[in-house]
Parts: C-alpha cells; sequence; structure tokens
C-alpha cells in the first residue's frame, strides 16, 4: 500500500514538473497554431490517463447480482457442507462477505451455528403421541401435516405460521433474519419455509429484499444513485479515484453518491451543495442590502432616492433611512433629505459601528459566494447544453455532415471526442470553483497558483467550446466538401488534447492540495540553480522525502546506478541515455 | 378461557364490553414484597385485529408512577414491540413481541415490570429520575398511589 501511494504521488509530482516546463513551450505553440508539441507528448499522457482512470469498479445488471449472489451462496454451501439456504442465512449475517463467514465458520462453528440460528437438530421432539397437537398461537388442534417447523421443531400450523411470515416481511427488510415464533428458540426461519408457506406476493417480496440486500448490505456493492437506474456498482476499495460511470450515463463519486465531483473533496461538495441549498444565503442578503423598518421590522431595500422613508402600508412610518430615527425630527436643520447629522454625529460616536460592520462583512462575503455560485452555476447549464448537443450531434449532424464533407463516420470521431471532453471539463470547471470558494483568502500563493491554472484551463475550454460550436456549424451549412475540412480536424483536435492537458494539471494539482506551491517557490528561488530544485523541494515538502528519494536527481546520482540516465538541465527529469530531448520539458540535452 | 380455568395470582381480566372481544379489561395487583404491594391497577387491554401476530397495547386507566409506564399510562416493555420496530430486533428477538405469546405471559411481564423497573429506556422521564435519584421520593409517591387505589375499588 504504502509503496503504491508514494508511487501515484511521485506520478503528480512529474506531471506537474512537466507542466511547469511545459508551459512556455505551450505559450508560444499556442501563438503559431501549432500542435507538434502536444502530438509528441500526446503518448506519453495517454499512457498515464490510461493508468490512472484504469477502471476500478463493476456495473452490474440485476442479473448479474442474481448470478454472483447465486455463486456465493453455491461456494459457501459446497465449502461448508451446508444447505443453500442456510449459506445464504449465513452469508447475510456476515453482510455477504464471504472471506468473513470463513472465518468465522472455521473458528468457531458452534458459535457461528448458534448465532445465525442454524440448528444441526431440534431442540424439542416433536411429539406426535397426541393425535392431534396444538398450535402454539391459536391453541387449535390440528393433524400433524397441517403443522409445520423450522429446524428447531417448535411446531404451529400453517395458518399461524403464513400469518406470522406475512407480517415479518411487510414490516421491511427485517424478514430476512425471521426467527422461530418461539421466544426462547432462535432457529432462523429461511427462504425455503417462505416459499412453502407465505403468498405468491410475499415470496416476491422476500426475494425481492434478499436481492437488495446483497447490494446493500456489502460494503463493496451500492446501487447507482440516479433517479430509476436499476444498475449497481461493485467497486474495488481503495481506489485511488472514487469516479464511477455508470452504464445510465451517470456518473457519480462512490464515496458521497454526490454526482462526480473530482477534483474536489467529498467534504467539501458537502459543504457547497449544503451551502448552496440554504435559506442562509437569502438571510445573508436581507441582511447586507436591507435595513429593518423601526416600526414594523419589515425589511427594506432602499434602491433609490432620498434618506426620507416612507414604510409600505400599512405600517406608513416615515423615518430617516440613515439613522432609523422617525422623520418628524428631520428636516433642515439635520441636514435635508439627502445627508442626516443624527447620524453622522451618532457614527462618530461609535453607536453604529456593530451593525455597520456586520452589514457590511454580510455584503462581501456574499458578493464573494455569488461571484463563485454563479460560475458554478453556468458551468453546471453550459454541462448540461454540451451534453444536449453532443447527443444532438450523434444522433443528427454526425451523418450529415459526413454526407456533405464525403467524410466517413469513423474520420469525424474527433467531433465527438471533442464533445465528450467539454462536457467532462465542464464538470470539473464546476467543481473547481466550489474550491475556489473553500480556498483560504490569507493562502495567496495557493490562490494564485490555483487562479493561474483555473484561468489557463478556462480559456482553453472557452477556445475548444467556441470552435466545437462555431467553426463546426460552418462545415455544416457548407454545400459541398471544403477544401479546409482536414485544417479543421486538425485543430479541433489539437484543442481537444490541449484542452485535456490543461485539466489534467488543474485536477491533479487541486487532488494534491496544491501542496506544490511550496516547491514552485523554493525552485522559483533557487532558479539559478535548478539542479539543486529537487533538494529545496523536499525541504519545503517535509514529510515527501520518500518520493524526492525515489526519483534519480542528480544530485544523489551517487547512492543510483544511474549511468543509463542523464538529467535534464531545464527540468532535472531523469532521461534514458537513448533519449536526445528531455522526456518532460522537451528541451534538447 | 383457559385464564378461567386456570387463574394466575395477581390479576384478574375480562371483556369491557361483551361484544367486543379485542378491549379486554384486566386489574393487576401489586406485587407482594414490592413497593406497590396491595395496589389494585386496572389497565385495558387493546388487541389488534391481526393477533396474534401483532402485539396488543396495555394502558393503566388508575394512575401509575413509574418508569416505564408513561404519563398518559401506557405500558413500555419490549414484549410488547413488534420486532419490526427495531432495526437490531433480531438480536433481542427473545425479547420482543412473538405470536407465542399470550396474555397471561404479558401480564406477568408487566407484574415483573412493577417490581424491577429498567430506567435505561424510560417512558416516564420524571419518575425514572426519581426512581434512580430520590428513591425516598418515589416510594412516598407510589405508596400514595397504592392507598388511592385501595379507595378506589
Amino acid at each position: 500500500m504504502d509503496s503504491e501511494d508514494d508511487m501515484h504521488d511521485a506520478n503528480d509530482v512529474e506531471s506537474l514538473d512537466d507542466f511547469y516546463s511545459g508551459e512556455t513551450a505551450l505559450a508560444s505553440d499556442e501563438d503559431d497554431g501549432d500542435y507538434e508539441f502536444i502530438d509528441n507528448d500526446s503518448d506519453d499522457s495517454e499512457d498515464r490517463t490510461s493508468h490512472r482512470q484504469q477502471q476500478n469498479y463493476i456495473i452490474l445488471s440485476e442479473e448479474d447480482i442474481c448470478v454472483r449472489q447465486e455463486e456465493d451462496i453455491t461456494g459457501i454451501s459446497t465449502v461448508l457442507f451446508i444447505s443453500r439456504v442456510a449459506a445464504s442465512i449465513l452469508l447475510r449475517h456476515y453482510n455477504w462477505d464471504v472471506s468473513k463467514v470463513h472465518d468465522a465458520w472455521f473458528v468457531d462453528e458452534e458459535g457461528v451455528r448458534k448465532t445465525v440460528g442454524l440448528l444441526e437438530k431440534p431442540v424439542v421432539e416433536f411429539n406426535l403421541s397426541p393425535k392431534e397437537p396444538t398450535c402454539g398461537i391459536c391453541f387449535e388442534t390440528y393433524p400433524c401435516e397441517r403443522m409445520n417447523a423450522a429446524a428447531c421443531g417448535h411446531h404451529f400450523c400453517c395458518a399461524c405460521w403464513t400469518g406470522y411470515i406475512s407480517t415479518s416481511i411487510n414490516d421491511g427488510p427485517g424478514c430476512l433474519m425471521l426467527r422461530c415464533p418461539d421466544p426462547s428458540c432462535g432457529a432462523a426461519v429461511g427462504q425455503d419455509m417462505i416459499n412453502m408457506l407465505a403468498s405468491e406476493d410475499d415470496r416476491d417480496k422476500y426475494s425481492r429484499y434478499l436481492l437488495r440486500s446483497y447490494v446493500e448490505d456489502n460494503k463493496k456493492t451500492k446501487w447507482c444513485p440516479a433517479p430509476g437506474c436499476e444498475y449497481a456498482v461493485d467497486f474495488v476499495v481503495g481506489s485511488a479515484s472514487y469516479d464511477v460511470s455508470c452504464n445510465c450515463s451517470y456518473n457519480f463519486c462512490w464515496n458521497c453518491t454526490e454526482e462526480a465531483h473530482r477534483p474536489v473533496d467529498c467534504e467539501t461538495v458537502a459543504k457547497w451543495i449544503l451551502k448552496n441549498s440554504a435559506e442562509s444565503e437569502n438571510m445573508n442578503w436581507i441582511l447586507a442590502n436591507s435595513k429593518p423598518c423601526p416600526k414594523c421590522k419589515r425589511p427594506i431595500e432602499k434602491n433609490q432616492g432620498c434618506m426620507h422613508i416612507t414604510c409600505t402600508p400599512p405600517c406608513k412610518f416615515e423615518f430617516c433611512w440613515l439613522c432609523l430615527g422617525s422623520w418628524s425630527d428631520h428636516g433642515e436643520r439635520t441636514g435635508g433629505f439627502y445627508a442626516c447629522n443624527r447620524y453622522e454625529t451618532a457614527k462618530q460616536e461609535g453607536v453604529y459601528d456593530e451593525t455597520e460592520k456586520r452589514r457590511e462583512m454580510a455584503k462581501n462575503s456574499l458578493e464573494r459566494y455569488t461571484h463563485y455560485y454563479e460560475r458554478w452555476a453556468t458551468n453546471q447549464s453550459s454541462r448540461a447544453k454540451a451534453l444536449s448537443d453532443l447527443q444532438q450531434m450523434q444522433a443528427v449532424q454526425l451523418e450529415k455532415l459526413s454526407d456533405k464533407q464525403c467524410q466517413p463516420g469513423s474520420q469525424l470521431k474527433f467531433i465527438t471526442e471533442a464533445w465528450l471532453q467539454i462536457v467532462e471539463c465542464r464538470r470539473v470547471l464546476k467543481w473547481t470553483y466550489a474550491y475556489g470558494y473553500y480556498l483560504p483568502e490569507q493562502e495567496h500563493a495557493k490562490r494564485q497558483f490555483f487562479e493561474y491554472l483555473q484561468g489557463e484551463a478556462e480559456s482553453g475550454l472557452e477556445r475548444l467550446h467556441q470552435c466545437a460550436e462555431k467553426e463546426l456549424h460552418v462545415y455544416l451549412e457548407a454545400v459541398g466538401p471544403s477544401k479546409d475540412f482536414n485544417e479543421f480536424r486538425t485543430k479541433l483536435a489539437g484543442l481537444t488534447s490541449v484542452t485535456r492537458n490543461y485539466f489534467e494539471n488543474l485536477v491533479r494539482a487541486l487532488e494534491n492540495g496544491l501542496s506544490d506551491v511550496d516547491t514552485h517557490g523554493a525552485c522559483s528561488r533557487t532558479s539559478s540553480s535548478k539542479n539543486l530544485g529537487g533538494g529545496g523541494g523536499s525541504k519545503s515538502r517535509g514529510g515527501r522525502g520518500k518520493i524526492t528519494s525515489q526519483r534519480p536527481f542528480p544530485s544523489q546520482t551517487k547512492g543510483l546506478d544511474d549511468t543509463n540516465h542523464w538529467s535534464c538541465q531545464h527540468c532535472t527529469f531523469a532521461n534514458l541515455n537513448s533519449a536526445t530531448t528531455c522526456h518532460m520539458c522537451h528541451n534538447r540535452r | 378461557m383457559e385464564l378461567l380455568k386456570n387463574p394466575v395470582d395477581g390479576f384478574s381480566a375480562g371483556l369491557v364490553d361483551d361484544d367486543n372481544i379485542f378491549e379486554w379489561n384486566v386489574t393487576i395487583t401489586g406485587p407482594p414484597d414490592t413497593i406497590y404491594e396491595g395496589g389494585c391497577f386496572n389497565a385495558i387491554m387493546s388487541f389488534p385485529y391481526n393477533y396474534p401476530n401483532s402485539p396488543p397495547s396495555v394502558r393503566f386507566t388508575s394512575e401509575l408512577w413509574h418508569p416505564n409506564v408513561y404519563p398518559d399510562g401506557r405500558v413500555c416493555i419490549s414484549i410488547l414491540h413488534s420486532p419490526g420496530d427495531d432495526p437490531n430486533g433480531y438480536e433481542l428477538a427473545s425479547e420482543r413481541w412473538s405470536p407465542v405469546h399470550t396474555v397471561e405471559t404479558i401480564l406477568l411481564s408487566i407484574i415483573s415490570m412493577l417490581s424491577s423497573p429498567n430506567d435505561e429506556s424510560p417512558a416516564n422521564i420524571d419518575a425514572a429520575k426519581e426512581w434512580r435519584d430520590h428513591r425516598d421520593e418515589f416510594k412516598r409517591k407510589v405508596s400514595r398511589i397504592v392507598r388511592k387505589s385501595q379507595e378506589a375499588l
């Protein structure tokens, strides 16, 4: 685990270095409209992307769930030599964790049997001597064949069993843990008895509960939270990314089951969602922009006019907006309609300080929140629009374009890819605004770095969106094949790839908690001796020393078998001797 | 029926109204050697239509001061709760309602509740506090109630 984490971090650090060193190259590329650099880099970055996004979950349909459940039950039943019904009860008790069942069973079979209620032999001998035994529930006598019992041998009549089972099933999923009605007896009542004694409706309900239990009680599966979606997700616990993309096309976070919000963490998302829904912002607005009428206390917003305020009927109180005193005490002598001497004097004496300050603060914090919220919401709606544009594109326009430009459908894949990238980027960008809102004001370096990355990513995305939306239009409306369609292809594909890079940098930086700001600072301070950058970084990074030592920095070559590498003068990356340009920053050796 | 043939010490039972077998009148006598000794407490047992699959409810009509009896007289004991009420009910299945329980077992449970209150999940918080912290005051109150119940006879 440890080493894996380190590897992951090391990757991040590497890619950030890549970003810094690549940034000048990128800037000049944009001016030229030349994406060669990106092409060089694309293989590598795609490798990394696919590595990171390696699927760590499986989407399960209802049939898949059934199959898995059956397999687990069969497995346990064969290994432990117990009936399938017993295996099912046992698995449910241990939340469908096969290895836990094994562990518990082989440590203390008797104990497990007792807690779960799987009896090996009846606790009471069914006394057949009276010809007509009495049911312990309704006290009627019945012939033996109309009586029934779980493994314990406590017999009750079939009608009472049916009632007992039905009550329990209609009470909810607790019926999966049904026990013998006798209070002193813990014998489990399994699906075999349910199927024998319950009505068809109840049997169906029971098996639904059993299926649901397999997903809901299992630690590594969850239902997709999208409304109406019937897929479940089996997640590899401990994976780096929580993002799950369900077959119903909904993307969500496995950890908190909110919509996917990478790179922002679940906690921030929860706070943000709460804040958006909370009435508190309304209150904040009222506080910042209104004053209560001194008489009836209704909030009043002053949007124009003089300081003489007349409250609306029925109150009709006339007062001064500044000092909130009755207007009858005002007039020429207090400064007229646009000023108030009383207020000025009182203010100088400090009477209003507290309320004014609060109002001012509320106003600032409200403005700040509004700033981030507006951008968050814009990207949200922009993403929704892009998604519908993408669907429209796939449904109608691609075919039209294929006809007009005489291009086979396979040659138009770059358009779909561009739109998919736009949709994903809008999602990421949206959440970076929630991130920005919670980034502490006093962390200037981090804020600057964050805003820089966000700005780069955003402008990249705007260019891509513009190109995919507007410029494509020209080719859609064209009468015949356009000569420059191939150029357009190169441009859009290039923009897609550039934007993807920008966003990957942004995502990685935010997931690091912008921890490389310090390193960045250290690097630029010691820019005259960049080779020491690694050492400086490790100092300021504190606990991250491990990572640094894993990387073959030139200053540490002594300890490493490193004769096959050369270190880049610009970014310190250790390249293979066979390479002539730096793998990271593309500067020549 | 069964009860009439073999009367059990400590209580008697009968119908409130001869036409309605779902409402029973029961009288519980305070168990000997407890502070409730000598008291005669009336209660109404109401059976649901799907009895015995669901438990009946018991409500004292006589005044009663006890941690597990709500101020309005309703009795709160675990065997009168159906297992479905509590998601963890299966762990204590033996302490919850089961169709095997009868009027007799319920009333015996109530009598045992009178002799040993459970102050961990009280229905009457004031009574529970008093029972725990001011036992003397609690006893005084109970003996007043016992006297009252005798006068009502």
